[in-house]
């Protein structure tokens, strides 16, 4: 799959983002960069996802399991020269613009769902909360352009779709929102906060509602995310899942740097003086080809992955190997070894602990 | 949202760039040290893989110290701008959610007294949540700051982040383990 980096060259955000994942998670990357063009800084954090609906982000967080099968068949596309790549790329921007318009395209009709002329008729028992106006979402050629245009309008108006939600289930099937809102056009300064029977309306309440809301929609995400925890209840019970999850993560690390540290003296370098009076070198040199390299740029498309063995130093397999472990399952990745002698030299006085570390495990 | 294999290799790349900072500061080292050494190298990796765009991250880097180092590799793979402004920052924040924790903290002991006649269940309900959330403030970095919506929302990242981690290190782990026999 790096191969296919390769090609691609970092000419586009979109080409870069769909080396390893396939069409599913590409299309998907692809709808997160047109949802959030907020600030950079937000974009590039996970927390950009918590703008989309629920099923989507998980579908995004779940896709580097399901990518497996992807990369699969990128992988035997390897020895497809270059052209045919770019024509490949673009037969594949196309069929996910679509989509991805049309998705946006509902989206955004769920957005104005909750735009509030439309709520006016459906309120019987709702109240208005002053707040700020949603000046976007009039009728707009590009339905991407009324999500895009500022996140505070998203927040807006992302809010109130679940709220919208939570209505619907409350009130049963009364109302036809999806007619109302193609009727939907002008804009109004009200934003509805609905409060259901017996609900305090106080804007002290309806605040402290709208942020448990939040709360849970989050958690949600977090329950999906943490395995064997979606079918609890309760959030002390989710809770202690979460932390069990983040304290057995943080102990794998503490165990694997430790692991690291006893089995293999060359992950961090230079112990011995003899060690580093023959690697160094090789680590200098290895640096910059370690920075762009990983995306193979000046590696030819039109060969298999096995060619390109040989010219690999220590960094750049490891990298490989370990990527590669990714996919292979260990198995099938025996034979480079014998091509990377200045790995082994060194790593034959850690056998010995590796294997007792071995047997411990 | 970036890949996460792009991702991994960020943190593969960053990590062994501060082992080697690392080794160059100090060079005999026991195993404890290289572990030690190896973990905050990973940490300070991670962090700065994440662009230092989340709180969690740069509570991290803030909590470098020059004792062990580990302020030089924040400094080698952020730059020594980025992390004096971050260092700088967070003892600000740190400083003022100290004197508004207080005032919350007043403020909610005056509201707990109304709410009294709550029943008891619903009570004891709260007071289990409210406990397992102050776990996870001192399980995430920098979490002791932040409110609960956020602090969900960093747990999220943090949890990501970790997974990618894991994965990396173990990768190495297991080539480290394949390659001695095949001498």
């Amino acid at each position: 799959m790096e191969i296919r980096v390769g090609t691609v060259g970092g000419s586009s955000p979109i080409g870069r983002q769909s080396d390893d994942s396939g069409l599913e998670s590409l299309q998907f990357c692809e709808e997160i960069q047109g949802l959030m063009t907020i600030p950079a800084e937000n974009a590039s954090s996970f927390t950009a996802l918590l703008e989309l609906p629920a099923t989507q982000a998980l579908e995004l967080l779940h896709s580097p399991d399901s990518a497996g099968g992807a990369t699969a068949a990128v992988v035997t596309d390897d020895s497809v020269p270059k052209p045919y790549f770019s024509a490949f790329n673009c037969n594949l921007t196309f069929p996910t613009n679509s989509a991805l318009i049309e998705r946006a395209a509902k989206f955004s009709v769920l957005a104005e769902e909750d735009s509030p002329d439309t709520t006016s008729k459906v309120a019987l028992n709702l109240e208005k909360v002053k707040n700020e106006p949603t000046t976007e979402t009039d009728s707009n050629p590009n339905p991407l352009q009324t999500l895009i245009s500022d996140p505070a309008v998203e927040n807006t108006n992302q809010r109130p779709t679940k709220r919208k939600e939570r209505e619907k289930k409350g009130k049963g099937s009364t109302k036809k929102s999806k007619n109302e809102s193609s009727e939907a056009a002008e804009k109004l300064p009200y934003i509805h906060v609905r409060a259901r029977r017996g609900q305090a309306t106080d804007s002290h309440s309806l605040a402290e509602r709208a942020r448990r809301e939040k709360i849970n929609a989050r958690m949600k995400l977090l329950q999906e995310l943490v395995p064997g925890c979606n079918k609890i209840s309760g959030t002390a019970l989710v809770l202690d899942e979460i932390i069990n999850h983040v304290q057995s993560l943080q102990r794998q690390v503490e165990f694997l740097s430790m692991r690291l540290a006893a089995v293999n003296p060359r992950v961090d370098f230079n112990i011995d003086s003899i060690l580093a009076a023959e690697n160094e070198p090789i680590l200098e040199s290895n640096f910059p080809s370690m920075v762009a390299p990983l995306m193979w740029p000046e590696i030819p498309v039109s060969g298999t992955r096995q060619q390109y063995q040989p010219q690999w130093h220590f960094d750049g397999a490891v990298n490989q190997r370990a990527w590669a472990m990714d996919e292979h399952n260990h198995h099938n990745f025996s034979t480079p070894e014998n091509s990377l002698l200045s790995y082994d030299s060194s790593a034959n006085s850690a056998s010995l602990h590796s294997n007792q570390l071995k047997m411990e495990l | 949202m970036r890949n996460p294999s792009s991702l991994k290799r960020d943190f593969l790349k960053k990590w062994l760039m501060g082992l080697q900072i690392y080794t160059t500061t100090n060079r005999n080292m026991t195993v404890a040290d290289r572990k030690r050494a190896i973990k905050l190298s990973a940490d300070i990796a991670l962090a700065s893989s994440r662009n230092c765009a989340t709180r969690w991250s740069r509570a991290v880097i803030a909590g470098t110290s020059v004792h062990d180092g580990s302020f030089l590799v924040a400094n080698g793979l952020l730059g020594r701008a980025v992390c004096e402004r971050i260092k700088q920052s967070s003892s600000k924040i740190t400083r003022s959610s100290w004197s508004s924790g207080k005032i919350l903290k007043r403020s909610r002991r005056v509201g707990r007294r109304k709410k009294c006649r709550k029943p008891a269940a619903e009570w004891i309900a709260r007071r289990l949540v409210q406990k397992r959330t102050r776990t996870l403030r001192g399980l995430v970095p920098g979490g002791e700051f932040m409110d609960e919506v956020s602090l969900i929302e960093e747990t999220l990242d943090y949890i990501l982040a970790l997974q990618t981690q894991v994965d990396v290190m173990r990768c190495l782990a297991t080539t480290a383990y394949v390659a001695p026999p095949s001498l």
